[in-house]
């Protein structure tokens, strides 16, 4: 019996056991498989776009933001990226760089179309467009960037002279480099897009500086002449035209005095004449009367009798009275 | 029948490492950025292009190549224009491999393909700057066309060729640089600045020239104002004069000795100042009644 009972027991427990082990372990192996299957989850960030590619091929090309599932390792590979940032490339350098040794003199250094040549620095912003695209297309996404833009950099101020490069077409420049760079882009299928390429400094080398200097200095010279000249103008015209205003407000005076005094000095006579010829000549001898009156007090006078002989020496004593008399 | 059931475990384990190991040797996966060339004991079988899980025999090799593209840039160098100028130019070219087969049964590796690469662009590039001259290429406005067509033929040219011979495939050859020897550079320094001068001397004049029209212009105008004016202002008085001759004539006219004896009174008030003396006849018209009496007024 004592025999039998562990021969049967274990005989019974066997099985037992063996299933509470199998189904822990089926409980492990699915936890295992469970766990595994979890990490397929993913999150795609605010700022990020992901590519998945399964076994290599890309099976989910723009993944937007939010939670988002793949089949786990090694079936499947999520990789995210950041596409609203912008990542930054310079071209060219300074002058100053140049000088000091720091950079390569001939970086910086373009050749106009009318064959001068001048120092450029360029900036070049670009982020991603198409996420699949900007991950498996090139080796070295950035060089090609800035490859791309310097050649057309090259070949706008080629196509312009120094001039231009230098003032007015700066913006026209960065606008054109800009559209054909993203056109080149494009054409290499690389999902760039160019946010921006804009000059930072454009300057003549070194050695031509001042004949550069003196040509500003020259433009304002002239600038100042001209305005000086107007200056001028401004001045004289609007005095001539007060002196005009002036001359013609004196003759139209004049007109309307001369009338005026015409009209007035007929109208009295016009009186006169009337009374005149009422009275005759009672009036005229009035006339003549009346401007003696006036006339006589305000001189001397000698009276001489026609028939005497006239002593003219009274005309002194006269002329030595006079004051007295006065 | 139960001899092998205690190794059971270890056959099964044996098979599945067996499976495992088959299945690594049959299944590879192609990823975006490449291409793979399978190949029996070295000699190449098959091209696969095409992105995923693929499969082949267990004894052949998988050869991957990356398929990016690729960004050759060698330094500049110079090219002779058709009027005998020198040009630094410094180009790149996009290039990839396109036939895995062909890039290793030629060149194998990517450095000795742009060593063949480069040799083709030079040439392609130094014959097509060969027959321009160096205003065509390097000319306001016109550079634009000419030096666009120029590179579209060379990157034709050379996609050709690398192609054909190197299994490359050559998406595009660009000048992104041009410059001018660096001896020549004194000289083009010194044209520089004597263009300067130029440049300022004919401002300074242009300036002094169109002052001089301002001036010009200003005091023509004042002239202009002035004469106008004057002779406007001259009518007016003409005007005046004529009327009031008109108005005085017209007047007087009535009353010729009245006129006569005013203006003659009017005269003598204006004539006889305060130091004249005035010597009278006492039988004068004035003075008869004084000398003669009363008789006199009748």
């Amino acid at each position: 019996m004592k025999l039998l009972e562990p021969a049967v027991s274990t005989h019974r427990a066997r099985p037992e056991g063996r299933l509470r082990r199998w189904s822990s372990r089926r409980g492990v192996a699915l936890a295992a498989v469970a766990a595994w299957l979890a990490t397929g989850v993913y999150i795609v960030g605010a700022d990020q776009q992901a590519v998945v590619t399964r076994f290599g091929k890309v099976v989910e090309p723009r993944a937007m933001p939010g939670i988002h599932y793949s089949l786990p390792w090694p079936v499947d590979r999520v990789t995210k990226l950041k596409v609203r940032q912008l990542q930054r490339l310079i071209i060219g350098g300074e002058v100053g760089d140049a000088a000091l040794g720091r950079s390569d003199p001939l970086a910086s250094q373009f050749l106009t179309g009318d064959q001068n040549l001048i120092h450029m620095r360029v900036a070049v912003q670009y982020s991603v467009g198409v996420p699949a695209d900007y991950l498996f297309r090139a080796q070295d996404t950035a060089r090609l960037v800035g490859a791309a833009v310097e050649a057309e950099l090259a070949h706008q101020v080629a196509a312009r002279d120094v001039d231009a490069v230098l003032t007015t077409d700066k913006a026209a420049i960065q606008e054109q480099v800009r559209a054909a760079a993203q056109r080149l882009l494009d054409a290499y299928g690389i999902g760039v897009v160019l946010a921006g390429v804009n000059i930072e400094s454009v300057a003549p080398p070194a050695e031509a500086a001042d004949a550069f200097r003196e040509v500003a200095g020259a433009r304002a010279d002239a600038a100042r002449i001209v305005n000086e000249a107007e200056g001028y103008a401004g001045d004289v015209v609007p005095r001539a035209r007060g002196q005009a205003h002036e001359m013609l407000e004196a003759a139209q005076a004049y007109k309307l005095r001369r009338i005026n005094q015409a009209m007035g000095e007929a109208a009295r006579f016009a009186e006169i004449t009337r009374e005149y010829d009422r009275a005759g000549a009672v009036h005229s001898h009035r006339l003549y009367v009346e401007a003696m009156e006036q006339i006589l007090p305000k001189i001397r006078k000698l009276i001489v009798d026609k028939r005497g002989e006239l002593d003219l020496t009274i005309i002194r004593k006269g002329a030595a009275a006079a004051p007295v008399e006065r | 029948m139960n001899d092998w059931k205690p190794y059971r475990r270890y056959l099964l384990a044996a098979l599945a490492a067996v499976l495992l190991l088959g299945a690594w040797l049959t299944f590879y996966a192609v990823r975006e950025t490449e291409f793979v060339l399978v190949t029996r004991f070295g000699k190449p079988v098959a091209t696969v292009t095409e992105p995923g899980l693929h499969a082949k025999w267990f004894f052949e090799r998988a050869r991957y190549f990356d398929r990016r593209l690729r960004l050759y840039n060698p330094r500049p160098s110079e090219f002779l224009t058709r009027d005998k100028k020198n040009l630094l130019a410094e180009c790149y070219a996009v290039w990839r491999i396109e036939d895995p087969k062909r890039f290793v049964e030629t060149v194998g590796d990517p450095l000795a393909a742009e060593m063949r690469l480069h040799d083709i662009i030079w040439s392609a590039l130094a014959a097509s700057i060969g027959t321009h001259e160096l205003e065509a290429i390097v000319a306001p406005a016109a550079a634009a066309v000419e030096v666009q067509d120029l590179l579209d033929q060379v990157t034709a040219f050379t996609d050709r060729q690398a192609l054909e011979r190197y299994g490359l495939r050559v998406i595009d050859v660009r000048i992104k640089r041009l410059n001018l020897p660096e001896q020549n550079k004194q000289s083009v320094y010194a044209r520089m600045r004597a263009e300067r001068e130029r440049i300022a001397r004919q401002y300074r004049a242009e300036g002094e020239e169109q002052a001089l029209k301002i001036r010009a212009e200003a005091d023509r105008e004042r002239e202009e104002i002035l004469s106008a004016a004057y002779r406007e202002a001259e009518k007016l008085k003409g005007e005046g004069d004529a009327e009031a001759t008109r108005i005085y004539s017209q007047a007087y006219s009535r009353n010729p000795q009245l006129l006569k004896l005013l203006r003659t009174l009017e005269s003598y008030k204006k004539i006889f100042a305060d130091n004249t003396t005035a010597i009278l006849s006492s039988d004068s018209e004035l003075l008869k009644i004084l000398v003669e009496g009363e008789r006199a007024a009748r």
